[in-house]
């Protein structure tokens, strides 16, 4: 029988974050009691996460979801799901702090060539906000500076204007988070404003 | 980079069509003044599907404790104030398949209609030191969770002129198959009369959409324990089934 999806909803006025654990935000361990580091190169992504006139979004929620260091996702989706790296869950959440700010420790995805359109897919990671007043999520992807791939990724270049693109680009950065084995990267999201985050149709 | 070629049937991108937008709330909602600063202005981009979206985690309960399925007491054995209710219900994908093995989040206010939050600081409602307010379970092979809460109470939207009421309801977060079936969405009790004017459950156009969103009564002789008011509700989330490749 063909059923619709249930609809959307807010998170109401907060997410509880009482559930996350210490390591929800660090996909470089694939259990909440720790075990094998993921392989490949760590990265530390950390931004700010903001609502209109530039006011600091708390409690937002950001979800990430990515392939491993070598393009593969642990997925049966995915034909290649058995050489995925089996320390690497690819998945991550953090609610952003008091300030907005949001931080993720991870490893640098692998680009692959996509099965589905056949175009090689940039290193990304993809992003999901959720947050009191937004009905539905909403989402977008991040790309990472210089990547030769990036001219060609099939997502990266659904926002016809490269300024807009810019805005989802990772920007280096020294981060006083960061671990100091990780390349760091600052990216904030706008919701909505000057300088708003290119945002996907869901 | 996989040098090795990887091809996947082209419905596979077919599985995860854009949400029909009868059927889900609108952004803007009247009255609910945050989404005004909140929702994007621009409207959002058309990408096409790749693995990247068709694919998600699925072992979460390494990560997550899943096995807090008894919202009514706390660690200690405390018993929480109000009507204790037992909700289950089935998680299925659009093609009635279900998915197995998926967390699915719980959380609400206590039954007085306060939330254990800082941001509900200045509730006119008592706090109840038993109830935490949130859980999680997890879907079993037919795709059925089940939790037992108590029946959170209504509370007045703060600050709005209109003083429009939520009705009692509860918070859920899903997960399903993939980064495309992420669900969150609320829980509506049946024949509260508050469900007529909530702004939030009726921001969804479609009437069916609506009553999808809103619970059936379980009969009392089918109820596994005596003291619980029943409830069921089945989540329906993105996609179709995907006969799992390599398994």
């Amino acid at each position: 029988m063909k059923l619709h999806p249930t609809p959307s909803c807010t998170v109401g006025p907060f997410f509880p974050t009482h559930y996350f654990g210490a390591v929800d935000n660090d996909l470089t361990v694939a259990h909440a009691t720790g075990g094998k580091p993921a392989m490949g190169q760590k990265i530390y992504i950390g931004g700010t996460v903001f609502e209109a006139n530039r006011v600091p979004r708390w409690n937002g929620i950001v979800e990430i979801w990515q392939p491993d260091a070598s393009g593969h996702f642990s997925h049966p989706n995915d034909p290649g799901h058995k050489k995925a790296d089996p320390d690497f869950m690819g998945w991550g959440r953090r609610a952003t702090e008091d300030d907005g700010y949001y931080d993720f420790i991870t490893v640098k995805p692998g680009a692959y060539k996509d099965p589905l359109t056949g175009a090689m897919r940039a290193p990304h990671i993809n992003v999901s906000i959720m947050s009191s007043g937004l009905m539905r999520r909403v989402v977008t992807t991040f790309f990472f500076p210089g990547e030769p791939l990036n001219a060609g990724d099939p997502v990266f270049n659904a926002i016809p204007d490269a300024s807009v693109r810019e805005r989802i680009v990772l920007k280096p950065a020294k981060m006083d988070r960061a671990p100091t084995d990780a390349v760091a990267y600052r990216l904030d999201i706008v919701l909505q404003g000057e300088n708003e985050t290119p945002f996907f149709l869901d | 980079m996989d040098p090795t070629a990887r091809k996947l049937p082209r419905e596979f991108a077919n599985r995860f069509a854009p949400y029909d937008d009868r059927t889900q709330p609108t952004m803007q909602v009247e009255g609910y003044k945050e989404t005004l600063l909140r929702v994007p202005k621009q409207p959002p981009y058309k990408r096409p599907v790749t693995l990247s979206e068709i694919t998600g985690p699925l072992n979460l309960a390494q990560k997550l404790d899943a096995d807090l399925s008894d919202l009514s007491r706390t660690k200690e054995g405390g018993r929480a104030l109000g009507q204790l209710i037992w909700v289950t219900g089935r998680l299925l994908d659009e093609d009635s398949s279900p998915v197995r093995g998926s967390i699915i989040e719980v959380w609400h206010a206590n039954a007085a209609g306060r939330y254990i939050h800082k941001m509900d600081a200045n509730s006119p409602f008592p706090e109840d030191p038993n109830f935490f307010g949130s859980g999680r379970c997890v879907t079993d092979n037919d795709g059925r969770y089940q939790y037992l809460t108590i029946k959170p109470g209504a509370y007045p939207v703060p600050n709005h002129p209109e003083r429009w009421w939520r009705p009692p309801h509860i918070h859920l977060s899903v997960f399903g198959e993939g980064f495309m079936s992420r669900l969150v969405t609320q829980m509506f009790f049946p024949g509260d009369h508050l469900n007529a004017q909530d702004r939030i459950l009726n921001s969804v156009p479609d009437r069916k959409g609506r009553e999808r969103m809103i619970a059936k009564a379980v009969p009392m002789l089918e109820l596994p324990r005596a003291d619980v008011v029943g409830f069921s509700h089945d989540l329906v989330v993105r996609g179709h089934r995907a006969t799992p490749m390599g398994l």
